[in-house]
């Protein structure tokens, strides 16, 4: 009932004729277009103030590469980057197996109301804000009434304030990493798991193959793909350590320990008024995540098919 | 799935999976008892007790009536209710623009996408912008920043791309314009994923908080995550406390600020937890799916 219409003299009108003809179609475009452009290629290119002395009054000086040489002989900043990389390396191979198994855990108890309900606790920390998890941690980890060390003193060990030590610190932001992520990270194995067709168990099942034989054999082969696109991705984002959990993590005694690119941008940047050198180190870490993410993306679109986006 | 009902190994997996579903209850739920304790009673709570020690609302009742907190609960609402409103409205429209055949410059906007989803700028950059635009110590800063996320627009017109073209058509001969169709046809059979990214939206604006406590200066624009912060890192104490009018009437020898805090931190779940059924039903099947079918 549709294709009623006469077809056109010209079988390709000019593109003029065509925006002129869906002009309402344009005006829908303009308002993310716009806002894009204000709230995203501006500050972009405001950016250009790490090649730039920034001056109050009159116009900013063009000095190429002073601030970022500036930066690199900071033994802080070489710090920072150092911080940046062993908590985003920390948390990626510590976390990475968790999920995998957690969803290799719950497929044994598949349509159980226990599976479901264990699923469904898992997921709630996830929506929970940094600072409502770090609410939640200050107390379990409170060293006179937390969980932790009324386990700990239970069995006779020591209570420690781990939230101002030096050596747990990078720990607490792994743990509660996991803690946050593992059950939400573990629904995409878990459709891999679901997805996987039944006759495959069946067949095997027919060969005599064990419980252990049918995960070695069918469903970790199955979880490979998803396995490797998830790894090769988070390697690009290695430069976000996680700027909103350390700042809600963080205290006078450990702050150097977990000081990482994001904190230091905002402490020189917004605390201290030291615009250049805060915008110099923003984008040495934005244009290295480029790069990770788009060599990564290509790694992974060549080796499974699929990438970010 | 496989072999018996029970065995040895199975039983050890179902009591792993056992501690760890405690290990993630038993903060949060320990959270709720401090909050509903009572304040001379709440020091006898333990961190894995899970049951108030003498029930009382007090808590809540200082909190909620303490002018700054109802004000940073106002302005998280504000944020995220116009926010959402915003975000799903403009990533739907652009959505729909960004899947119609005969587009001119399809490609262009495309790539500009693509390069917005990698780019990140830089926070002192968005601070001067915010500043520029007049929008700093403004809530509407919150609720514009980040407003049409390319992930959720390129979802959005995955889900467009599968409504029958004949549809749209079929208006369009009855003379409708695109605004009409958008309405009448695409917004009305696009409720679930609305719902979904509705979601997405909703709960990281209201969860925002490092930009709020950049953008938002004054104490009236203060969000409810920026404010618990200060209780929860800073430790700091003088807007909580000084409700004395409540107390003489309520047999309370002192308030403790760790309940006080507990149930702030209760009050800043309770959307997320009212939220919970949907976001299992819409937004977790939703990622499932998605994840098969990549």
């Amino acid at each position: 009932m549709s294709r009623m219409r006469t077809v056109p003299a010209d079988p390709k009108p000019s593109k003029l004729k065509q925006i002129r003809a869906d002009k309402i179609l344009y005006l829908m475009l303009l308002p993310a277009i716009a806002f894009y452009a204000l709230f995203h290629i501006w500050p972009i290119y405001e950016m250009k103030l790490a090649f730039y002395d920034y001056r109050i009054i009159g116009d900013d000086v063009f000095v190429g590469f002073k601030h970022f040489k500036e930066l690199f002989n900071t033994p802080i900043f070489t710090q920072v980057i150092v911080n940046t990389l062993v908590i985003s390396a920390m948390k990626m191979f510590l976390l990475f197996p968790l999920p995998i198994l957690f969803a290799l855990a719950l497929n044994e108890f598949m349509n159980s109301g226990f599976r479901k309900t264990v699923q469904v606790v898992s997921y709630l920390p996830h929506f929970l804000s940094w600072v409502v998890i770090a609410g939640v941690w200050y107390e379990f980890l409170s060293p006179s009434t937390g969980a932790i060390n009324q386990i700990l003193t239970f069995f006779g060990f020591q209570a420690h304030d781990f939230l101002t030590e030096k050596s747990s610190i990078r720990w607490v932001l792994v743990a509660s990493e996991a803690w946050r992520s593992m059950g939400w990270d573990s629904i995409i194995y878990l459709a891999a798991i679901i997805g996987i067709s039944p006759t495959l168990y069946e067949a095997a099942r027919v060969d005599g193959a064990g419980r252990w034989h049918i995960m070695t054999r069918i469903v970790l082969p199955h979880l490979f793909i998803p396995m490797v696109t998830i790894f090769i991705l988070n390697i690009g984002f290695i430069m976000n350590a996680g700027l909103d959990q350390i700042l809600n993590f963080t205290n006078d005694s450990v702050a150097s320990h977990i000081d990482i690119i994001d904190t230091f941008v905002y402490r020189m940047g917004l605390l201290n008024g030291q615009y250049s050198l805060a915008t110099a180190a923003n984008l040495f870490k934005s244009v290295i995540g480029v790069i990770l993410v788009l060599s990564t993306h290509f790694l992974s679109k060549k080796m499974t098919g699929k990438g970010a986006w | 799935m496989v072999g018996k009902k029970f065995t040895l190994p199975k039983l050890a997996i179902g009591l792993v999976l056992s501690l760890i579903a405690l290990a993630m209850f038993i903060p949060v739920i320990n959270i709720f008892a401090r909050a509903f304790s009572h304040p001379d009673k709440v020091h006898e709570l333990t961190g894995l007790g899970v049951i108030p020690k003498g029930f009382s609302l007090i808590n809540f009742q200082v909190v909620l009536s303490n002018p700054i907190v109802g004000q940073a609960i106002g302005n998280s609402l504000f944020i995220t209710i116009v926010g959402t409103c915003f975000s799903l409205f403009f990533t739907t429209i652009t959505a729909y623009v960004l899947t119609r055949k005969n587009l001119v410059g399809k490609t262009p906007i495309m790539i500009f996408l693509i390069i917005i989803m990698i780019f990140e700028p830089g926070y002192v950059q968005e601070y001067f912008v915010m500043k520029d635009l007049h929008l700093l110590d403004s809530l509407w800063s919150m609720v514009l920043y980040r407003m049409v996320n390319v992930f959720y627009l390129v979802i959005m017109m995955r889900f467009i791309e599968e409504i029958p073209e004949s549809l749209m058509e079929a208006a369009k001969i009855d003379g409708a314009g695109h605004m009409r169709v958008f309405v009448r046809i695409v917004l009305p059979l696009s409720r679930i994923p609305l719902l979904t990214i509705g979601m997405f939206y909703a709960i990281a604006k209201w969860n925002e908080f490092f930009k709020s406590s950049i953008f938002l200066s004054s104490p009236n624009k203060t969000v409810l995550q920026v404010l618990l912060r200060q209780f929860v890192v800073e430790r700091d104490t003088s807007t909580l406390v000084g409700i004395t009018e409540l107390l003489k009437n309520s047999n309370v020898a002192q308030l403790d600020f760790n309940a006080l805090k507990a149930a702030t931190i209760v009050v800043a779940m309770v959307p997320i937890l009212m939220l919970y059924p949907i976001i299992l039903k819409y937004y977790t099947s939703g990622v499932m799916e998605g994840g098969v079918k990549e």
